[in-house]
This record gives C-alpha cells, structure tokens and sequence, in this order.
C-alpha cells in the first residue's frame, strides 16, 4: 500500500477532538461555543484548547459578540480550514479505494 | 485495517456533520403550548357554536398565529437561556421546511374565511393534512420522532376523511371536535411522551 496518503493527513485536524469540531463546523456556517461544547459533551477548558488550536493554525474564525447584553463566543471555519478538511476527507476516501483495491 | 480505520472515520465525520445541522432545542414545552391552544380554541369554538366557514376559520387561523408566535418565543426564550443565537442555521432549516405547507394551508384558510368556501369539515381535513406534510418536512432536521409524528397527522386525518366519506357523508358533530383533538390533544399527548424522555431540556 501506498503510505503517501496516511503520511498526508493533517495532524492537526487529524485529533479526535479537533475533527469532531471541523466537522460540525463544515456543516454550519457557524456555531455557539455552547452549542459546540453541549454537541461534543467537552469542557470549557478542552473545547478551548482544541478551538486555539485550530485558530492558530488558520482553520476556524472565532467571533465575539454580544447577544441581550450577554456575551456570545461564534465559531465557523474559514476558507483555509474548509479547503483543509475537504483535502483531509479526500485523502481518507483515497486510503479506503487503495486498501479495497489491493 | 486501514480501510476500516479510514472508512469509520468518515462515518464519525459524517454523524458530527448531520448533527450539527439538528435543531436541538426541547420540544415538551413547544408542543405544551401548541397543545394548550388548540384545545382553549376547540372549546370557544364550541361553547360560543362557531361553526360557519367564516367563524371556524377566523377561530382557527386566529389560534394558529397565537401557536407559531408562542412557539417561536420559547424556542427563543431556551436559545437565550441556553446562551445561543435564536436565529440557528438548524432553526432556518426548520423555519424553511414549516413554511410551504404552512403557508399554504393559510391561504386556503383565507380564502374559506373571506369567501366563506365550503365547509369546516373539509378546511379542518385540508389544513391537518397539510400540517401533517409541514411536521415530516421540519422532522428531517428534528430529532425526536417529530417524522413520525407528520406520518401520524396524514395517517390519522386521511384515515379519517376516508371514513366520513364513505360512511357518515352527513356528519353531524362539530368540526371542532376534529380540531381540538388533532391539534389540542395529539400535541398534549406528544408533549407528554417528549418530557418524559427529554432529560433536562424542559425548563423553559
């Protein structure tokens, strides 16, 4: 088998935590750090973590606003993170066709 | 291996992706308050004997703008709670798939009480149906059986309708009773199933 592939995968989406959030954030244009923490039942303190870095790397917008004098913390995926999870979803479809193929 | 690896994370990918676009605010007290409506209006209909065309449907479609506007403010009230934005893309997925049938069972619903159509039977019939189409549309972005529930509505009114056509043409009970319980006690009764197995999304 072709290692290429696997060896491609971008480490950082490629964590557990941090692809559950890019993927919940490529099927919404955006979403509440709530509704992100209650979805993935993470702590404030993990979700934040992965959300830095994630931002650090380019991949997710991290918006702060206020909603009836309350704060509200919004998070979508910017064109980078969004061309970044579709390469990391093409590489995994490509190591499923090469392992059937074999 | 890597197959089965590569291909489960898909499969994680793609449940993390249908569940972010789920509406998930509680449904018991939505359909509490919907409930409660429906049954307070099958009451005055019948204690005040509104039973022509235009009385029935100015009844009706009066206590379907109190339900929608009620329902919209406690899904905004729990989004406020809950420190979220009201106007979700999950609740835009919902909003747009209620609509169309929504509105147009409103425009019937018009059109019976300005030219006074017809009769109550066959709006009550009509706007069921046409409820029933609105719930399976907004249930492919609800958890919750809210499908299901669609089904139960078209099932039942269709079921229904059938019947009194071919068995009882010359109906002499009110529609109300119709109304009242479709859209009075199926929506108390699915609260009630939804409450009982919501677990700590009810407080409004």
């Amino acid at each position: 088998m072709n290692p290429e592939p696997f060896l491609q995968l971008d480490r950082v989406i490629h964590e557990k935590g941090r692809l559950a959030i890019m993927s919940m954030l490529a099927a919404s244009p955006e979403l509440s750090f709530t509704e992100l923490r209650d979805a993935l039942t993470m702590t404030d303190g993990n979700l934040t973590t992965h959300i830095r870095a994630l931002q650090q790397e380019g991949y997710v917008a991290v918006a702060k606003s206020y909603q009836n004098n309350r704060p509200l913390t919004t998070c979508s995926l910017t064109p980078t993170g969004r061309k970044a999870f579709a390469e990391y979803i093409n590489l995994l479809e490509q190591i499923i066709r090469q392992t059937r193929s074999k | 291996m890597e197959s089965n690896w590569a291909a489960e994370h898909l499969q994680t990918i793609r449940t993390l992706m249908e569940r972010s676009a789920v509406y998930r605010r509680a449904l018991a007290p939505i359909m509490f308050f919907v409930g409660s409506i429906g049954v307070l209006a099958a009451v005055a209909g019948l204690v005040f004997h509104l039973d022509l065309p235009r009385a029935f449907g100015g009844l009706w479609l009066g206590a379907a703008l109190v339900a929608v506007a009620g329902a919209f403010l406690i899904a905004r009230r729990q989004a406020f709670k809950d420190r979220e934005p009201f106007w979700s893309p999950p609740t835009r997925r919902v909003t747009q798939a209620l609509l169309p049938p929504l509105t147009a069972g409103m425009f019937l619903g018009v059109v019976f009480v300005l030219v006074g159509l017809g009769n109550e039977f066959a709006l009550a019939f009509i706007w069921l149906l046409f409820y029933g189409c609105a719930l399976h549309a907004a249930g492919f972005f609800v958890p919750r059986g809210v499908k299901l529930f669609g089904w139960v509505y078209i099932a039942l009114a269709g079921g229904c309708l059938l019947f009194l056509v071919i068995f009882h043409p010359d109906v002499e009970w009110s529609a109300h009773w119709l109304m009242g319980f479709f859209f009075g006690v199926l929506h108390l009764a699915y609260g009630a199933y939804l409450y009982l197995t919501e677990k700590g999304k009810n407080a409004v």
